[in-house]
């Protein structure tokens, strides 16, 4: 097949000297189709093309799209190696680097067990990727302690769709039909700078009479064209939801025959639901009554609605709740599998739909499988080629495994594309981790803030120097694909994987010679489990626009609407959410008077460890800063540019003041790309939600303090 | 090329997309031609994109005393010719829109040119390509229309009628860029 895929009549720019090769963003979960300029001659990358033809994002981008080629052959990639000697850094062999790793993890395993080593994974990477570092940690390294940065992401709205529905795909409906609906309920999303073009659909949507209600503490770029901003106090989406579903209830807004048919607990639902009359919902949430009687009766109603949310929701102690309450929501309407209509949580990362599928979380297995399931465990095993008593017992999340660190448990840990140095919640301690660990690897294509800490260094190639698929916020599975030959002396993650497999004397495991063989493996890995790919092939994905899953086999075509006829719980019914009002971990006091919310800006992704290096991105958005308010500013004296120190139960920090009414009075945001003295996060707070482990990193209690003078650090 | 730069303000969410894209225009030295700007930040979000009107009788090429500033058969005004422009920065006070800037280093002015390699292939200028909410498009002149038409449509649908006071808010605020 050809690297250049455009459908017949669609015009590109293509000058004489180079090829166009057809690809994906590397960033957030929209995947924007897009071209990659190379030459022909030397291989260079020369820059990006618009992929019109692509049916989600039809050629738009966002500014890290456009940028991202720069990152390709950026001249901060790490070339060679790099071992830690007498605290710098020192340009070394693979031979050098994997003896010294072979050394450490065999030395720390036999002194204190198999366990010593651990494994942090990501999800900006492919789907063959992702699923080999599940098996890398399990079976070339043998340890339980595996888990990924999707954890800070997706995992409560994983949580709270497995609860409602049974399985976790993070749309129940393809985004190409988002023009047809008639209304979007949207919590906790500010899409218009955190998937950017997903905005495109709404406005269609719009133009054609769609309403949009948007439910956040600001008016965010996407509140701002919402017909009801809903103002929230964080931390409160639970009261807000129950709330809803109050008024629907009383106003007769319910399908009823759909929920009686299709949903348990309606009962319970309409007794819990009581007594969040909108007094006492406005109470809870600071929302005034007549916007929350507005949002109900445009939600009520709207014949085809589409329910989303995103991290707003889920990133609290209350994370996995608040995802099956709004949910619930649009059970009531009874719109779930049916047209234009629906359930979605916007994917952060790239591949934070497929790569949290396939084994890299403490408990789960390709396919969605279920560590603690006999079955599953046969099955993998066989698949792996491993006795099933071999297979590890499931371990702890993310950030329970800097307790394990503390603990003395973990001894070693290898980072795999992620930077929770930055995006983990109180850093400080995550710091202290990486401090204690007696051997820490990171791989990686630029020398992140965790990769300071490291040992050992590996350079690993960037999105564009292999291939493979991912799977975007729709659940559908798209081809990336490779565009130059490997920068420096770096290797694929996988052939990381694969080399020091065969140094812990397992490479019969990981014998690969190219990507294809990892994914034929992968496939017949997720058949049969709840995301089953077994029918997707990279030829499929070309002639199709991409698969959806589940696509059990080749003659399949995949299944862009979920659960058009039954959810895939036990008894095919979806579970409609009966929670109780509860506090977030923690709340305004007198010591802590204000609320800090934190979130990203469209000019940066996740850590900022890529964004942070490109020219256009850092003209727009250098630095950190809080935004607050004037109400609240003027308390405080403060004025636009001032220098504000924030203080949580965690930490402290010092940022610049921007003074904006788009926001509530008693809260304030700090946006999370930095890292070090700049990092909010060594402010949130690790309150973890009891069933997703997810951190409460949206929600806790702040003071300020107005600083006469202050120098910013540097923000690389 | 028969096509509009069809601006639609209020749809933008401020990304700055198309500014990125402009730098990526092969012809465009990296350098932005557009810009985008909050209307007021401490008030609102939201902010709009500008970009060169394409004037059928520009201000800019109107104050040139060099005469550098020259108008394709499409209609597209171009960057000041080099070896004529003098530098005397006349057009970037005269522009009404603040669209010509001056490269000091280089000692040039340069401007939109609506990617004139793509767009006299008909393909669209950058900004227009990648802009994730269309407040920039490129499109037909009978398109525009419709656009135009469609909006006092919709206001006619929702039951709005304008009142002293608020008729701004249903003029359509947005103008084409006639190339033609
Ligand atoms: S970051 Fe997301 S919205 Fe922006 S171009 Fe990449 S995939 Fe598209
Ligand atoms: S790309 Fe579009 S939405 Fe983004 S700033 Fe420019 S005009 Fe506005």
């Amino acid at each position: 097949m050809s690297d250049f895929v455009a459908k017949k009549g669609v015009k590109n720019l293509q000058h004489k000297d180079e090829k166009l090769i057809t690809t994906h963003c590397c960033y957030c979960g929209m995947q924007c189709g897009m071209h990659i300029r190379v030459h022909k001659r030397t291989g260079e990358v020369r820059g990006v093309e618009p992929r019109y033809d692509w049916p989600v994002t039809m050629g738009k981008m966002c500014p890290k799209g456009v940028t991202a080629y720069q990152t390709i052959e950026h001249e901060d990639r790490i070339k060679k190696p790099l071992i830690k000697k007498n605290g710098k850094f020192v340009e070394a062999s693979w031979e050098e680097a994997l003896d010294l790793i072979e050394k450490n993890y065999k030395g720390l395993q036999s002194k204190y067990g198999k366990d010593a080593l651990s494994v942090f994974g990501g999800v900006s990477m492919t789907n063959e990727k992702c699923y080999l570092v599940g098996k890398y940690a399990r079976v070339a390294l043998g340890t339980r302690y595996i888990d990924y940065n999707g954890r800070f992401c997706m995992s409560s709205a994983a949580g709270g769709f497995i609860r409602t529905f049974g399985v976790d795909r993070g749309s129940t409906l393809p985004w190409t039909e988002l023009e047809h609906s008639d209304c979007f309920f949207m919590a906790g999303s500010n899409t218009a700078e955190c998937h950017p073009t997903s905005i495109q659909w709404f406005w269609k949507a719009k133009d054609k009479g769609a309403k949009m209600i948007v439910v956040d503490p600001r008016e965010t770029p996407t509140a701002r064209v919402a017909d009801v901003h809903l103002d929230l106090k964080p931390g409160t989406d639970s009261a807000l939801a129950n709330g809803m579903m109050h008024i629907l209830v009383k106003e007769g807004y319910v399908d009823e025959a759909y929920v009686q048919e299709r949903c348990n607990n309606y009962e319970q639902l309409k007794e819990q639901v009581a007594h969040f009359t909108p007094e006492y919902t406005s109470e809870k949430t600071g929302i005034s009554i007549e916007k929350i009687l507005k949002a109900a009766h445009i939600f009520g109603r709207s014949k085809r609605s589409v329910v989303m949310f995103a991290r707003g929701v889920e990133q609290q102690s209350k994370g996995v709740d608040n995802v099956a309450l709004y949910s619930s929501m649009s059970l009531l309407k009874g719109h779930i599998g049916k047209f234009a209509s629906g359930v979605a949580t916007f994917t952060g990362q790239g591949n934070g739909q497929g790569g949290r599928e396939h084994g890299q979380k403490s408990d789960l297995l390709p396919g969605y499988r279920k560590l603690t399931d006999p079955e599953a465990v046969k099955y993998i095993s066989s698949v792996w080629g491993i006795d099933p008593e071999e297979m590890p017992k499931p371990g702890v999340s993310a950030y329970e495994m800097f307790d394990e660190i503390q603990k003395g448990n973990i001894r070693a840990m290898h980072v795999i594309c992620s930077n929770p140095a930055v995006s983990a919640p109180n850093t400080e301690y995550i710091w202290d981790g990486f401090k204690k660990l007696d051997f820490l690897v990171v791989s990686d294509f630029f020398l992140s803030e965790t990769a300071e800490y490291a040992d050992v260094v590996l350079p690993a190639t960037s999105w564009a120097e292999d291939e493979g698929t991912t799977t975007n916020i729709e659940g559908r599975v798209i081809r990336i694909r490779k565009v130059r030959e490997p920068y420096g002396d770096s290797k694929t993650d996988w052939q990381i994987m694969s080399e020091i497999a065969k140094r812990m004397g397992k490479e019969k495991h990981f014998d690969y010679k190219n990507v294809s063989e990892i994914f034929e493996e992968f496939r017949l890995a997720t058949k049969g489990g709840k995301a089953d790919y077994y029918g997707v092939t990279y030829d499929k994905i070309d002639e199709q626009d991409g698969v959806f899953w589940p696509c059990p086999s080749e003659d399949h075509p995949g299944t862009p609407t979920m659960f058009k006829e039954r959810f895939a719980t036990e008894d095919g019914k979806a579970n409609l959410a009966i929670v109780d009002w509860r506090e977030p971990g923690e709340i305004p006091t007198e010591d802590y008077p204000h609320i800090l919310t934190t979130g990203r800006v469209v000019y940066h992704y996740l850590s900022g460890n890529q964004t942070r290096r490109v020219n256009f991105l850092m003209e727009q958005c250098p630095l950190p800063y809080v935004e607050m308010h004037p109400e609240l500013a003027s308390q405080y004296n403060f004025q636009d540019g001032d220098f504000c120190k924030l203080t949580t139960r965690r930490s402290s920090m010092t940022v610049e003041v921007k003074l904006t009414k788009a926001i509530r009075e008693d809260t304030v945001f700090i946006p999370y790309h930095w890292g070090k003295e700049l990092s909010v996060n060594q402010l949130t707070n690790p309150c973890l939600d009891p069933i997703s482990r997810m951190p409460e990193f949206k929600v806790c209690a702040v003071k300020l303090q107005k600083i006469a003078e202050y120098e910013m650090p540097s923000p690389i | 090329m028969n096509k509009i730069m069809y601006l639609e303000f209020e749809r933008c969410i401020g990304c700055r997309s198309c500014q990125a894209a402009c730098r990526e225009c092969g012809d465009h030295d990296a350098k932005e031609r557009n810009y985008v700007e909050y209307v007021d930040f401490m008030e609102s979000r939201q902010t709009y994109p500008m970009l060169c009107m394409q004037c059928k009788d520009p201000a800019c090429a109107r104050v040139c005393p060099a005469n550098a500033i020259q108008i394709t058969e499409e209609g597209v005004v171009l960057s000041a010719m080099e070896e004529k422009c003098i530098g005397c920065r006349n057009c970037t006070f005269g522009c009404p829109f603040g669209i010509p800037k001056f490269d000091f280093e280089e000692n040039k002015m340069y401007k939109c040119d609506m990617c004139y390699d793509r767009s006299k292939h008909d393909i669209a200028p950058m900004c227009a390509s990648v802009c994730p909410s269309d407040a920039i498009r490129f499109i037909d002149y009978d398109e525009m229309m419709q656009l135009r038409r469609k909006r006092t449509q919709m206001n006619l649908i929702e039951g709005k009628k304008p009142q002293e006071g608020n008729k701004w808010e249903y003029v359509p605020e947005f103008f084409g860029v006639y190339s033609d």
